[in-house]
């Protein structure tokens, strides 16, 4: 009956962003009774080694949440073209016609609403499935009750949506919260945006939100005045639901900043719109041509891959506990436990789009061999590309060889693994071994290798990307490689224990006379 | 006196001007003998008793409204909004569900025209409100738009082309405005203005699918049909096929009946209530000799039923003439004698579509099928 269409990113918008959304996604699938039913959200722009949003409190919504939730990933490399022209991290009318766009075609209607909205029938019982069932063809608004912040965060259970629909009908009499703030037409009501139904059709006629509104606000005022034109009226369904939105403003989101804000033109896209459609957008609206990938809550979740991944590449440990060492004299030793640092390797790639092509250079042939097998049991179906020059004889269906020089153009994402090639896997760690020189040769070409990838990233980064290739380093916490490739990588401090840092390239890789500066600066000091 | 206070006093007596104008307007509303401008005049000072909080008073004056006009839905949802007001959900329940079948009932116009033609409804809610907008926004040229659409769709068009020139005034030689502005000078008759307009219009978006039509409709008014079915032709390439009711109106203007038929069995799985898909496949179908299967009646609407019927043989030509209430149903009737008739009575067949072509308004579907049906050689 109806696909509901929200966005956002896996950021901190607003006050208590993730109690806000998980409380808004729980009660907007209570409303619903329809199998084609679907809550669409576009996580826009997340940065790529994060989860979506709704993937990072997954387990704060219900089963039922879970189930209509279809989430369609914006990538940051699929926003880099409107980057330079707004200041805004997420936009709306893009994400908004990216779900509109991959709607349920069953439906026939879409409900534009924000992840901070509860719908309450006003029949208790009645879904908002079987409302748009019964209501006649139409663009329907309802006013926005709002909740102070102390009600929905202090009393609110997430998991229990049906109680807090139920508080919402004892609160709004008790505490007034009922109140309608009409607004000049086509705004029926103030802050109309989050609610907004129409027909499925109507929005592809009309080609969906102005995708150039990239500065922010007014887009729902601009589709109400455009849907007002093309409908020539503003319905209400006051009689059937009211609206309540979790108030938010103890801290002030990203794109609220007083009278300072900066917004799309009111003039612009309210009060001159002259008409239903936006022709200059016709066939693009939406990115029909974009491939957008799809998440779902409720099967093939990050968690299922990332455990079948593992699964297949590591076997349960045998004793209760290994041991390392970070202490100062083992700094030069690069052994490191092969089991316990692939599950963090695997980390820090999961969340990348499955057809990567990844290239890995390294020093021991078990950690390829091991990380291949994890790659393709997390549903990977990108390439691993492995230079010629690392000489590693590793044969899997994943890994594509080649010349170092010809890969780097095809990567996407790079993984530097510095350790002992003569290391085996039952080897002991960090009890000072020392390199053998096969061990150095090799680490000098993996060294080399990276030095020249990581300073060449401009160079050699594939046409169709436009944004730094992010750089993995494995084993690279307190030993010598930590300095290495930090002079390169713009990578946070991460415990030993992870072993691995990651990061985009600096754009200036930091110099020896630079250190040499620092070193006598502090000196001085 | 300063400069500015002395300009702000004489720009409130204009204002002042202004309101009493309006004021005296709704006045002579209020004692009119027709109970259309009576009954929406009622309906504003209900509007304006809601809006004062003086509930009770409002509801009777919606209730005033709905004597004079049964089918006033813009007076039955505000009633409803006040009972709600007063907590009587349970009474206002059925002024809201009344006032939403009433506007379910109007019929939309062909959906191959511009969209303001789709409109249902009275739109005295939406003008009173576009009329504050412009008491404080003086730049945009929105709500004279959102007026001169109201007006248009109740096929006022002189009172359309002001609002249209005047948001013309704010937002100069827009495209979509001058587009406007065209179809309500062809509704006034004056088509070839109206070409003049739409030709603006196309020059800036020639890929308007709507405008192309309304420059079709204006030339086929003119007697210029080669060049009305080339705006035709043109738009049937450009709609995109998810909108076969669109594609199938536009097609059945050309009297391009294979075309059409698929378009309307896509339109009917899509939108299995509308009558008119129904009537016109059966049209479709006759036309091209291919037998015509007997489609129920369709429940409620009265008109087009009787036209379905005159296709399965349920009733007659005379039935069907009778029960028209309009010019266009009379020219829907007519074509569909028509049609009817062809087979075994070419001459009568081309009788009915002149008839068609001389009476009926040249936005019909109707219209355009039945002088494209003319123009073709005879048997």
């Amino acid at each position: 009956m109806f696909s509901v269409i929200i966005y956002g990113r896996n950021d901190s918008h607003g006050y208590n962003l993730h109690k806000r959304a998980a409380i808004s996604f729980n009660a907007l699938a209570e409303v619903m009774s329809d199998p084609d039913d679907e809550i669409l959200f576009v996580d826009y722009n997340t940065p790529d080694d994060h989860p979506t949003f709704p993937e990072a409190i997954h387990d704060t919504l219900t089963d039922k949440a879970r189930k209509v939730m279809r989430i369609f990933r914006v990538r940051p490399e699929q926003h880099v073209h409107l980057k330079s022209k707004t200041h805004l991290v997420a936009l709306e009318a893009q994400s908004r016609n990216v779900a509109l766009r991959r709607s349920n075609p069953n439906n026939r209607w879409v409900l534009y609403t924000n992840t901070d909205m509860l719908l309450v029938s006003r029949e208790p019982g009645q879904s908002l499935s079987q409302i748009l069932g019964e209501v006649p063809d139409g663009f329907y608004q309802i006013p926005r009750f709002e909740i102070p912040e102390m009600l929905w965060e202090a009393a609110f259970d997430r998991k229990d949506p049906a109680g807090n629909l139920e508080k919402l009908r004892d609160w709004s009499v008790r505490y007034h919260l009922n109140q309608i703030v009409h607004n000049f037409m086509p705004m029926r009501y103030d802050a109309l945006g989050d609610f907004q139904a129409a027909l499925r059709d109507d929005m592809f006629t009309i080609h969906g939100f102005d995708e150039t509104m990239i500065l922010g606000w007014h887009c729902d005022s601009n589709l109400a005045a455009r849907l007002a034109l093309y409908r020539g009226r503003v319905d209400t369904l006051i009689d059937k639901v009211f609206g309540y939105h979790c108030d938010h403003t103890r801290v002030a989101a990203a794109n609220n900043k007083g009278r300072k804000t900066t917004m799309n033109s009111h003039d612009q896209y309210i009060w001159n719109v002259s008409s239903p459609y936006v022709p200059a957008q016709a066939d693009s609206w939406g990115w029909p041509d974009v491939e957008i990938e799809e998440v779902h809550l409720d099967r093939d979740t990050s968690y299922q891959r990332y455990t079948a991944g593992l699964d297949k590449a590591i076997k349960p440990a045998t004793t209760p506990f290994i041991n390392t060492s970070c202490e100062w004299h083992l700094f030069d030793d690069l052994t490191y436990d092969l089991p316990h640092t692939l599950p963090f390797v695997c980390d820090q790639v999961l969340t990348y789009p499955k057809a990567t092509a990844l290239m890995i250079v390294a020093t021991r042939a078990d950690f390829v061999r091991e990380f291949a097998v994890a790659w393709r049991g997390m549903g990977f179906t990108g390439p691993i590309l492995l230079p010629k020059e690392c000489a590693l004889d590793v044969e899997d269906p994943a890994i594509e060889s080649g010349r170092f020089a010809d890969l780097l153009k095809r990567t996407e994402l790079f993984l530097f693994e510095f350790g002992l090639k003569t290391q085996k896997i039952d080897d002991p760690v960090r009890t000072g071994r020392e390199e053998s020189p096969v061990d150095r040769k090799q680490l000098k070409l993996v060294e080399r290798l990276f030095r020249q990838a990581a300073s060449t990233e401009g160079e050699t980064r594939p046409p169709s990307k436009r944004l730094p290739r992010r750089f993995i380093g494995v084993n690279v916490i307190y030993n010598k490689y930590w300095p290495i490739f930090t002079d390169y990588v713009g990578a946070n401090i991460n415990p030993f224990c992870s072993q691995v840092l990651a990061g985009v390239p600096l754009a200036v890789p930091v110099t020896v006379k630079e250190k040499i500066l620092k070193f006598r600066k502090k000196k001085a000091a | 006196m300063s400069k500015p206070s002395f300009l702000l006093s004489a720009l409130a007596g204009v204002g002042g001007l202004w309101r009493k104008k309006a004021a005296n307007a709704l006045d002579e509303d209020l004692k009119s003998a027709d109970p259309e401008r009576r009954g929406q005049a009622l309906f504003r000072v209900g509007r304006t008793h809601m809006r004062l909080g003086e509930i009770e008073p409002a509801i009777s004056y919606f209730d005033q409204a709905l004597e004079l006009l049964p089918n006033f839905a813009e007076a039955a949802a505000a009633r409803a909004e006040s009972l709600d007001m007063l907590g009587r959900l349970d009474v206002a329940h059925s002024d809201y569900q009344r006032a939403r079948e009433l506007w379910a009932r109007q019929h939309p116009g062909a959906p191959d025209r511009s969209y303001v033609f789709r409109q249902r409804g009275r739109f005295t809610f939406e003008v009173e409100s576009y009329e504050l907008a412009l008491a404080r926004i003086k730049t945009g040229s929105f709500p004279h738009l959102g007026w001169g659409n109201a007006l248009l769709a109740q096929g006022r068009p002189q009172e359309a082309l002001a609002c249209y020139e005047r948001a013309l005034k704010i937002k100069q030689n827009d495209p979509d405005l001058t587009a406007l502005k065209g179809e309500a000078l062809a509704m006034m008759g004056k088509y070839r203005d109206a070409i003049k307009a739409f030709d603006v219009a196309l020059a800036a978006n020639p890929k308007s699918v709507e405008t192309i039509n309304a420059h079709g409709i204006a030339c086929a008014a003119l007697g210029e049909l080669d060049m009305a079915n080339g705006d035709w032709r043109r738009q049937l390439q450009l709609l995109p096929k998810w909108q076969p009711a669109a594609r199938a109106c536009v097609a059945l203007r050309l009297a391009d009946y294979e075309a059409a038929l698929p378009e309307l069995e896509q339109a009917i799985a899509k939108d299995p209530h509308e009558p008119y898909w129904q009537l016109y496949r059966l049209t479709a179908l006759r036309r091209l000799g291919h037998p015509v299967p007997a489609v129920e009646t369709p429940a409620g609407a009265a008109w087009p039923a009787v036209l379905i019927d005159l296709q399965c043989g349920r009733a007659t030509p005379d039935d069907a003439r009778h029960r028209a209430e309009t010019k266009g149903e009379e020219a829907e009737a007519l074509f569909q004698i028509g049609v009817l008739a062809v087979a075994s009575n070419p001459q009568a067949a081309q009788g009915c579509w002149r008839e068609v072509v001389e009476r009926a308004p040249p936005a019909l579907v109707e219209y355009a099928a039945a002088r494209n049906e003319l123009s073709r050689p005879g048997p």
